[in-house]
């Protein structure tokens, strides 16, 4: 497959997809400028911030570093897979209760570091928590209430089977 | 940019066809962690990208008599849960703890962070000491290199373009008691390290360390081994002079590599302090 | 205990959290527009120089590009700022930094505008620049701007200085020195805007500010009032660098001009480059105290660099002297304060306004003599901190709401226990633990000028009440808390209080979001509001009840007698009869604090009507070969008057010691050298302390509920007890920011911890 466009196939939030484009491509510009999710946002372009972050084959990365080619075959999960408004995930709703949202900015790629933390392990130790957000960037909270949160979402889970 | 060209081969020898004709004008993707950066400010600009990520033959850590075998494509994760490089590598699985970051470990792989021959590259200094060699391949065959000689300067790979790095094979270090990975940076996580270093020892039971390796990183254009700095401590009890005095020793032979450059001022006392942290348990002990 | 409040003291759901949590708040970047045009801006790259050419043909002939803007293609009066008009959005005849803008380019895709940029030619012919604001300040420096270098001046002048020094057994002198900081907020500067069907302007800002903008963009333009409408977006964080003029001028232009959809977003690289910065500050600091350790006189210079435009500058230069003591008594003071134009990219507001600066510096003082002297610093803080009746340094009588006695006495049982086990516990080998105090006072609202809010409160016939404010929401929860107070007023749950904000086609202007000054000013305004509107509906409510006024309550969207719910009537009802008689259901409240403008010669005066004051304990551990700060514990305790939202107050000290630590420890911004997030370091959550946030309340009269604020307080001391920590630690100190690794390995050094253990 030699091509200035690629053309990919996909899973992203449970529906398959395709799409074609130029290969330079970052998988965050496929999400937010042709897929037109805007929930995950662009917060250095360089991944340092991990404002971008989703889930690939469960796992968290900045989709500012990938380029969208790297996505075919791939079951993606962006934050507008997480919940609804009126509908929220238990780790957004955890988010809410414990007031660590204040600007929003970080929140999207913080709630998706934490979803792909708890997928993988349930009862994190603080440290892991710290470890699994530790490249998401949060100027406004300071982290405490997000710590909290994590840990409430995490406590949460294993109250509901 | 706009007619940049993305290839995934099916198979090595795929890959390698493409090197063999297009190398020159090729960048190769393996996590992308480092080439998505590049594209992006312009300090790459090719006609290709050639993704390797997925190919089998670049992945896997497998424990061989010959040593510990780390695909280039493993992942900074993929080392961070290997209980096979706990238990004969424990420094590199150790450098992937601060390793940037969690979403940056899931993609970035050993091989990309060798290859792109930053001075301050965390995989380098543990590969050093297990004296790595990294598995080439290309139309032409195989060919095997320290891990030292692949960056010929700063950012600078010595590698032919046609060539790529299928592995990384470590030494085996038989009976190894102590083994670390540290790094300074300017904060706790997602930090390019201002200096970093990896050490293995073996120490007896009556205190003498038998057996010694270290590598100094961030501070040198390439990577060093330091023979003078190693046969210090080998033989030896180590007191806290001692490991003061290899630190001093560390420091100078750094600054006949480099010359006094302005970071010196910090990092001349800052290396022989980072060893002196580092190997403090063995005096301890 | 029962709060005799309903809403207030509540930590309820912030408004927009949904929102935002699902992703579905709307930030500038995200909202959608019919196929708009990218907005760039050129930038000269060159710190001082004429502008004699600039060529745009060839940009012009690249597909895609639609048109280049310079100067000349501005309508109206092509001079922006804040405070002094001295910022051209685009430049005309010189550039005075490497960010300035020369030309902006509108294109169909961002491929197109970056060729444009690179093919737009102009022709300059540099000029000697000046970097440093001392040199700046010498009579043949080069001129940043016609009318010299000093751009401000501010002189605070009580007592005798000289004399009051004579009597003091300890008299230290210090020069304290910061860098630029960047306010790194996670979204980058955006905006958008269309051209709505009646020919207005609409612009979406990432805004501290909208009111602001909305009067500059109109004056650039040179257009009615009605034609513009500036909505603020969500916006990600501010600090104080979106109250410039960023992108929203870019926007009307072009909307001017091209009459269709624009967008402009900033990279990251584009934010550190083009926007403002926390000014550098030089502080010579010279104090003494006798023996007692009563401090009985200052002597300040103060030197702010304020770079090529003035933005918040003047603030600055006034605000760092005002606050030059710290929350202490002290008698006689001689305070220059300059801010000075120099041809480094411009500074601006960032959270504190040169107060993080000069808390550094006063909290280093204090220590140095309670060091001298023999004195346990948490005493000496105690013996001179403020107090009701207490006299400032500008002639200003504190008669109410000084918590700072409160906040040191509350950190100190943390105090005592880290002095006696903390500190004793051997930190291992090669490192060192050290225990650091900072304090800091904080004036509410702008330095000694009027700085208003107006609000509106609304009722419709059906009952509900719609809150019409002006207020930026930028996530520090001002929606949140005003919400809170109108429903207080009106027995409503918060929830219930629909809110307008942010949008100049409906709401009034509220001043900026900025100064800590929403809660305080803000909230005054819309608790006047809603009371009028209360009061109006307790009218009717007696006619139709037939009980005194003092008899009434509301709750639950009713008036009814208190102790007989039953006896009630809806505010539906109320405001159908209310409407009947002809009289207002829409009511308008307005505040400004009390405060008395600083005399030119000698500073006195009222600057602010309330303070805000804080103490904060630091424990840290010191790495004495590396020179690694690790801050293990941060014990913060701030008097905000009251916590109307209580979790709220803690998320901004959480944050305020977060953006300290930074300042304390790894952020430096070089122009020029820091172009990205991969070269400037923000706090991670690995670096964060064990935080323990202290709400002290000591009423202020005059705020809402008696609330003062912290958005800016929450930071202020947080640096200052860390530097103190390190200096405890090791036993030298550091005297500029930040105490990085090169820094505090030296101080080690110089305290002799650099050697092999015993």
């Amino acid at each position: 497959m030699d091509a200035s466009s690629v053309g990919i196939r996909f899973t992203l939030n449970g529906r398959s997809r395709s799409a074609v484009f130029p290969a330079d491509t970052t998988a965050l510009k496929l999400i937010r400028d042709a897929l037109k999710l805007k929930g995950t946002k662009e917060g250095c372009g360089v991944g340092e911030c991990g404002a971008c972050t989703v889930i690939v084959d469960g796992k968290a990365v900045n989709s500012c570093l990938m380029l969208a080619a790297q996505l075919d075959g791939r079951t993606v999960q962006t934050i507008e897979g997480l919940g609804r408004p009126e509908a929220l995930h238990p780790i957004q709703e955890a988010f809410v209760k414990e007031h660590a949202v204040q600007c929003g900015f970080c929140t999207p790629g913080l709630l998706m570091s934490t979803k792909a933390l708890l997928d993988e392990n349930p009862a994190p130790t603080r440290a892991e928590i710290s470890k699994a957000i530790a490249g998401n960037l949060c100027r406004c909270t300071g982290y405490h209430h997000i710590f909290a949160s994590i840990e409430d979402a995490a406590q949460n889970r294993r109250e509901r089977p | 940019m706009s007619r940049l060209q993305y290839s995934r081969p099916e198979s090595l020898a795929e890959a390698l066809d493409h090197l063999d004709r297009h190398g020159r004008r090729t960048k190769i993707l393996a996590g992308g962690t480092d080439l998505v950066v590049d594209l992006r400010n312009g300090a790459a600009e090719p006609e290709f990208i050639l993704d390797v990520s997925r190919l089998n033959e670049l992945k896997g850590i497998d424990v061989t008599p010959e040593g510990v075998s780390v695909g280039a494509g493993v992942t900074l994760a993929e080392i961070e849960s290997s209980d096979a490089l706990e238990r004969h590598a424990p420094a590199l699985r150790k450098c992937s703890f601060t390793f940037a970051s969690r979403q940056i470990r899931n993609v970035a792989t050993i091989g990309g962070n060798v290859a792109h021959c930053s001075p301050c590259g965390d995989t380098v200094p543990p590969l050093v000491i297990h004296e790595a060699r990294a598995e080439l391949a290309s139309k032409r065959g195989r060919r095997e290199v320290p891990v030292e000689d692949i960056a010929s300067g700063p950012y600078a790979c010595a590698l032919p373009p046609e060539e790529l790095i299928l592995r990384f094979i470590l030494k085996p270090a038989p009976g190894v008691t102590f083994a670390d990975f540290q790094k300074i940076g300017r904060r706790r996580e997602l930090a390019i390290a201002r200096i970093n270093a990896a050490a293995m020892a073996r120490q007896e039971p009556d205190g003498r360390v038998s057996f010694f390796r270290f590598s100094l990183g961030s501070c040198t254009p390439t990577p060093h081994r330091m023979p003078e700095v190693e046969s210090c401590l080998s033989g030896r009890v180590p007191t806290a002079k001692l490991i003061w005095d290899a630190g001093k020793l560390l420091a100078d032979r750094t600054i006949a590599i480099t010359g006094r450059r302005p970071s010196i001022i910090y990092k001349e006392f800052a290396i022989q302090g980072l060893l002196v942290r580092m190997l403090h348990p063995l005096v301890t002990s | 205990m029962t709060s005799p409040h309903k809403a207030i003291g509540k930590s309820i759901e912030r408004v927009g959290a949904r929102e935002k949590v699902t992703g579905q708040a709307r930030y500038s970047a995200d909202i959608e527009l019919d196929a708009p045009l990218v907005l760039k801006a050129l930038r000269s790259g060159r710190p001082h120089a004429e502008i004699l050419a600039i060529q745009t043909d060839n940009a012009l002939r690249i597909k895609g590009v639609v048109a280049v803007f310079t100067a000349k293609d501005i309508p109206g009066k092509n001079l922006t700022g804040i405070i002094i008009k001295d910022q051209p959005i685009l430049m005309g005849d010189k550039v005075r930094s490497i960010a300035d803008p020369v030309a902006l380019v509108a294109a169909e895709t961002e491929t197109a505008a970056e060729a444009a940029l690179k093919a737009i030619e102009v022709a300059y012919r540099d000029l000697p620049a000046v970097f440093d604001p001392e040199k700046a300040m010498a009579e043949d420096a080069p001129k940043v701007h016609a009318r010299g270098n000093v751009m401000v001046n501010r002189t605070i002048r009580r007592g005798d200085a000289e004399a009051a020094f004579t009597r003091c057994r300890s008299v230290i002198e210090k020069t304290y020195r910061t860098t630029f900081i960047e306010h790194n907020y996670l979204e980058p500067d955006a905006g958008a805007g269309f051209v709505d069907s009646d020919g207005t302007l609409v612009i979406y800002a990432s805004t501290q500010n909208p009111h602001y903008d909305h009067k500059d963009v109109v004056t650039v333009l040179g257009v009615a009032d009605e034609k513009v409408r500036i909505i603020q977006a969500a916006t990600g964080g501010g600090f104080g660098s979106k109250l410039d003029l960023n992108v929203q001028g870019f926007i009307g232009l072009a909307l001017y001009h091209l009459k269709r959809p624009v967008r402009y977003v900033y990279t990251r690289e584009e934010a550190y480059l083009a926007t403002a910065k926390r000014h550098p500050l030089i502080m010579r600091m010279k104090t003494g105290a006798d023996e007692n350790g009563r401090l009985l006189a200052m002597q300040a210079t103060i030197i702010c660099d304020t770079g090529a435009y003035a933005s918040y500058g003047p603030a600055v230069a006034n605000r760092a002297p005002v606050h030059a003591t710290g929350p202490y008594a002290i008698e006689s003071v001689d305070i220059q304060s300059f801010g000075v134009y120099t041809n480094n990219p411009f500074c601006g507001a960032m959270r504190g306004f040169g107060t993080p600066q000069i808390a550094f510096a006063h909290e280093s003082q204090i220590d140095l003599h309670a060091q001298e002297l023999g004195l346990d610093p948490l005493a000496v803080r105690m013996l001179n901190a403020h107090r009701v009746g207490s006299t400032t340094a500008t002639g200003q009588v504190l008669s109410a709401s000084v918590g700072i006695g409160d906040c040191l006495a509350a950190i100190q049982p943390h105090y005592d226990k880290a002095r006696a086990t903390w500190a004793a516990a051997p930190a291992g080998p090669y490192k060192k633990r050290g225990i650091g105090i900072g304090a800091m006072w904080y004036g509410i609202g702008n330095t000694g000028v009027q700085n208003p809010s107006t609000a509106r409160v609304e009722m419709d016939l059906d009952g509900s009440v719609t809150l019409f404010t002006g207020c930026a929401d930028i996530g520090q929860g001002s929606s949140t808390v005003l919400a809170q107070i109108a429903a207080e007023i009106l027995g409503l749950a918060p929830q219930a209080v629909r809110l307008v904000t942010a949008d100049t086609k409906f709401t009034a202007n509220a001043g900026a979001t900025s100064a800590s000054r929403q809660t305080y000013i803000s909230g005054n305004a819309v608790k006047q509001a809603a009371e009028q509107l209360a009061e109006v509906l307790k009218t009717e409510a007696v006619n139709k009840l037939r009980v005194a006024k003092s008899a009434l309550m509301f709750d639950a969207g009713c008036a009814a007698v208190a102790g007989q719910p039953d006896t009630r009537v809806s505010f539906s009802e109320l405001a159908k009869r209310i409407k009947s008689k002809g009289a207002s259901l829409s009511w308008q409240g307005y505040f400004d604090p009390e405060t008395v403008p600083l005399d030119p010669q000698t500073g006195q005066g009222v600057p602010y009507a309330t303070y805000a004051f804080a103490a904060q304990l630091a424990l840290v551990s010191v790495d004495v070969l590396t020179g690694e700060v690790a801050v293990e514990s941060v014990v913060a305790a701030h008097d905000v008057g009251k916590a109307i939202h209580p979790e709220n107050v803690i998320g901004q000290i959480c944050g305020g010691v977060a953006m300290g630590l930074g300042f304390a420890l790894m952020e430096e911004f070089e122009p020029g050298k820091t172009l990205s997030m991969k070269d400037y370091h923000i706090p991670t959550c690995a670096d964060m302390p064990e935080v323990v946030p202290i709400i002290v309340e000591s009423p202020e009269p005059s705020g809402p509920f008696g609330a003062k604020g912290v958005g800016e307080p929450a930071l202020i001391p947080t640096a200052p007890a860390i530097l103190n920590a390190i200096a405890d630690a090791l036993g030298v100190r550091l005297y500029a920011l930040p105490a990085n690794l090169e820094r505090v390995l030296a101080a080690s050094m110089a305290a002799g911890h650099f050697k092999p253990v015993p």
